[in-house]
């Protein structure tokens, strides 16, 4: 509990690293930066004013798949990745969705609806 | 670390569609609760976000939107009722124990405001959901929004809204009456009055305290100006008032609206100042004349500075500035008026006591003129802020009281006159030029300019025939100072005088060199060449019988003089020049500087017997020189310092009657005497006329000059127009009477320079 505490004094940073757990027992670990990618998440883990449990144990909880998930951290870091990129630089966002399997994209889609991004 | 929390609670499960919805949303009724009791921390984000994320997907929105407004309403009531309503004050009459309740109240709603938006953020977050789907679509404020609304139902509501006015007000009360309030306290409530709007967009501080506070310190303000003007004098009154502006600047700055400034500024202007302006600075005593005595630069300052805020304060200043100027102008025109009481006797008997008088009289009317004017232009620089429309008004009222005397002209030529005169002694060349730069100031505001010439021109052609000028620089830069303010048309004759002396002094080399080669007559003789129509000086206004030898002398002179400039004519000035004679009294012999007429005179006495007289007749006869001259002369021999002459009877007046003899016992220790001439300085009322009557004469030369220039270049033009323009062109040498004009224009008429037209209106010129 001391570690939390620590913990929960330290102003959130960007670089800060947060755990995102699937329903089927998959975590994995991001940079604040990228979970702040979908607003539901940044809500999640807001300690300024929201503090929430999850905000306290930077775990965002999300009801899905491990596969479903992994997708969308996936997109979230391309997303947090080009974030503010020139008009110059050339994003690949076919290649992206190239790498989208069509079986994933409905689920896909609820979940990017709930992760509101 | 994150799994290990995890342990403690039961595993979230995936909402089943199934689950009956009224359930759902008793759990986040309930959650939602937890949340307004602080518990957030022990609640997850994930469950409630989804309870309602799954109530709105289900169509449930309204009941969601409905619920949360009743809960958050239910939660105001209660903290208005724990928090708000305990602190209401008591009623107490003490001022302190106001204050501090006012302060508890106005913390208690920021606490309650405090707790409420947080609670707001937080279900913000987990509502996110419903605002995104369900308010856009139904058309009802998002959930932070409607927790205003309720905020402002539900808190900022009768009886509570007006405890929290009151409250305020009661504060800021306490902190204009001088004691220390709790700022922070006050902000928070004012920055939440300014958050909540009504329905029309309008924040509570702008419908319910701004009045108050405008009206309420309206009322404060009105009674603090009399309060103040019957307590204070008048720097002191400027100090308070200020520091008022001040207190009130920095309280809208620190805990209320700026908007509120320029409304409050208002009050105070009308209140402290416009309704005052004239009793402060007219203050017995310590009002802007007395501000100005004592030299409080401070004092002046901070009256213009308030002053200049509201629109009636410039003009009331400027007002007592001039009022101010023209009480001194007055002061100093009266103490040179000395002089009329002492001139009408200077005018019938001249008296050397007087000239001087009055020539000290009117120096210090210019010296006192520049004072005025330094002191003016000190407070003008240091405590006006160089204001130009202040100084116009100064200008203006300068002008004014400089132009009431008539003789300023004369007094400021003479002024000049003996700066140049005496300037080395004890003054610098830069002090002096300080002196007439500043005096050339003066010159400016004088509108008849001509008149000054015109003595200027005397007084420098009588410092340059009798060698007076300290330096041919100062001279010379005084010039070039009215060039630059009159233009070339004013120092043309006067730059010709200079010319003059300077061509004589050359006349004088080659005559030396013409008798070092001829015989030379008896007595040595120095020439200035005068030309007649530079200088000042009427053609033949004295002449006077010479003894031979002197004519000899200039006759010489003359012909060398005409052999060289064929085709001139010269006419002899006696009653300008000075001769040095050597004459042996009883005891030894000294030598004697005196005027030309003077030495005239002398010689009479010189093949007399000790005890012989001569009357005034038979001098006058001898010598052929005009009473005013003689009666000049002759007291200056016999009635001044060294008495050379005896007049019979002794007194200090010459009189017709009179009768003269050589005084051979006269004695003194020095060896070189100056006999100088009395002359009044100052012009007597005579002179004065004539003067006078020749500048009319000038003006109606120039005046004519002028219309026919004009009249000549335009050919035709209406009656009004050209009053206009030789109005204008005249103003650089003096301001023409219109009637004069039309007087000059009728002249030329009936000489035939110009015609009346048909329209009787207009003019043409008739080449």
């Amino acid at each position: 509990m001391t570690m939390a505490d620590v913990e929960m004094t330290k102003a959130a940073s960007d670089s800060d690293w947060v755990r995102v757990t699937s329903d089927d027992g998959y975590s994995f670990l991001v940079r604040r930066k990228v979970a702040n990618a979908s607003e539901t998440m940044r809500d999640m883990l807001d300690t300024a004013v929201g503090n929430y449990l999850e905000g306290i144990e930077r775990t965002c909880p999300v009801q899905q798949r491990g596969v479903i998930v992994e997708k969308l951290l996936e997109y979230m870091s391309f997303k947090s990745y080009y974030e503010g990129a020139g008009a110059k630089e050339e994003v690949p966002v076919q290649e992206f969705m190239d790498r989208v399997p069509p079986e994933l994209v409905l689920e896909l889609l609820l979940a990017a609806d709930y992760q509101n991004m | 670390m994150a799994s290990a929390a995890r342990r403690g609670r039961p595993k979230i499960k995936p909402p089943r569609r199934v689950l009956p919805l009224h359930d759902t949303w008793a759990d986040l009724a309930n959650n939602i609760r937890e949340i307004q009791n602080h518990n957030a921390p022990n609640l997850s984000f994930e469950e409630n976000h989804r309870f309602a994320y799954n109530m709105v997907l289900h169509k449930q929105g309204e009941m969601l939107y409905r619920g949360v407004n009743q809960l958050v309403a239910e939660n105001l009531d209660h903290l208005a009722n724990s928090q708000v309503v305990p602190a209401f004050p008591s009623g107490a009459s003490d001022g302190t124990m106001q204050s501090q309740e006012a302060e508890m109240l106005l913390k208690a709603l920021r606490n309650i405001w405090d707790d409420h938006t947080s609670n707001m953020v937080r279900l913000g977050q987990i509502l996110k959901y419903m605002d995104r789907v369900y308010a856009k679509s139904a058309g009802v404020p998002e959930i932070w929004d409607a927790g205003l609304n309720l905020f402002l139902k539900h808190i900022i509501r009768p009886p509570i809204k007006d405890h929290l006015v009151t409250a305020i007000l009661t504060q800021i009360q306490f902190e204009r009456d001088g004691y220390v309030v709790n700022r922070s306290a006050i902000k928070g409530c004012v920055d939440v009055f300014l958050t909540l709007e009504d329905a029309n967009g309008i924040a509570v501080y702008k419908r319910d305290l701004e009045p108050a506070l405008l009206k309420e310190s309206q009322t404060f303000y009105e009674a603090e100006g009399f309060k103040l003007l019957q307590s204070c004098d008048a720097p002191e009154y400027l100090r308070r008032v200020e520091s008022r502006f001040e207190s009130e600047d920095s309280r809208t700055h620190h805990y209320l609206s700026h908007n509120t400034a320029p409304p409050l500024r208002q009050i105070l202007q009308s209140h402290l100042l416009t309704a005052h302006l004239n009793a402060v600075i007219s203050m017995e005593a310590s009002g802007l004349d007395a501000m100005i005595d004592l030299n409080k630069t401070n004092d002046l300052a901070r009256l213009y500075r308030l002053f200049i805020m509201v629109p009636a304060g410039l003009a009331c200043l400027k007002r007592a500035l001039k009022d101010s100027i023209r009480k001194r102008g007055e002061v100093i025109n009266q103490a040179s008026s000395g002089i009329e009481g002492a001139e009408g006797e200077a005018a019938s008997k001249p008296r050397p006591a007087a000239g001087a008088q009055t020539l000290t009289l009117a120096l210090k009317w210019v010296q006192d003129v520049l004072d005025l004017k330094d002191l003016f232009d000190k407070i003008w620089k240091e405590a006006l802020a160089c204001d130009r429309e202040l100084e116009s008004t100064l200008n203006e009222a300068f002008e004014t009281f400089i132009n009431i005397n008539d003789r300023s002209s004369e007094f400021i030529s003479l002024f000049i006159d003996d700066n140049l005169k005496r300037g080395l002694r004890g003054k610098t060349d830069t002090e002096v030029d300080a002196v007439l730069d500043k005096t050339i100031t003066v010159f400016r505001y004088i509108t008849e300019k001509d008149v000054f010439e015109r003595y200027y021109k005397g007084h420098l052609a009588k410092r340059l025939l009798l060698g007076r000028s300290v330096s041919d620089d100062a001279e010379r830069g005084m010039l070039a100072k009215l060039k630059v303010e009159c233009g070339y048309q004013f120092t043309q004759k006067l730059e010709g005088m200079f010319h003059d002396m300077k061509l004589s002094e050359d006349t004088m080399k080659a005559y030396r060199t013409h008798l070092s080669q001829t015989v030379s007559p008896k007595i040595d003789i120095s020439v200035i060449v005068m030309t007649s129509t530079f200088w000042p000086m009427a053609p033949a206004s004295s002449t006077c019988t010479l003894p031979l030898e002197m004519i000899k002398t200039s006759k010489s002179f003359e012909q060398f003089y005409l052999s060289r400039h064929s085709g001139r004519r010269l006419t002899w000035q006696p009653s300008l020049g000075n001769a040095d004679v050597r004459v042996n009294f009883k005891l030894k012999k000294h030598d004697l500087n005196v005027s030309t007429l003077a030495l005239v005179i002398l010689l009479l006495f010189e093949d007399q017997g000790p005890d012989d007289f001569l009357t005034y007749e038979e001098i006058k006869q001898a010598t052929s020189i005009t009473d005013v001259e003689l009666q000049r002369h002759l007291q200056s021999l016999a009635c001044a310092k060294f008495k050379i002459l005896k007049k019979h009877p002794a007194g200090r007046e010459v009189d017709p009657t009179d009768s003269f003899s050589f005084n051979a016992d006269f004695s003194s220790s020095l060896q070189k005497i100056k006999i100088s001439t009395i002359s009044s300085k100052v012009e007597s009322g005579e002179e004065r006329k004539e003067t006078k009557d020749r500048i009319d004469e000038e003006r109606r030369h120039q005046t004519e000059a002028c219309i026919v220039r004009i009249m000549k270049d335009r050919k035709h033009m209406t009656h009004t127009d050209l009053v206009n323009e030789v109005t204008r062109q005249l103003a650089t040498r003096f301001l023409p009477n219109p009637l004069n004009i039309k007087k000059r224009i009728e002249g030329l008429i009936e000489r035939e320079y110009l015609e009346r037209c048909d329209d009787r209106k207009s003019y043409n010129y008739m080449a």
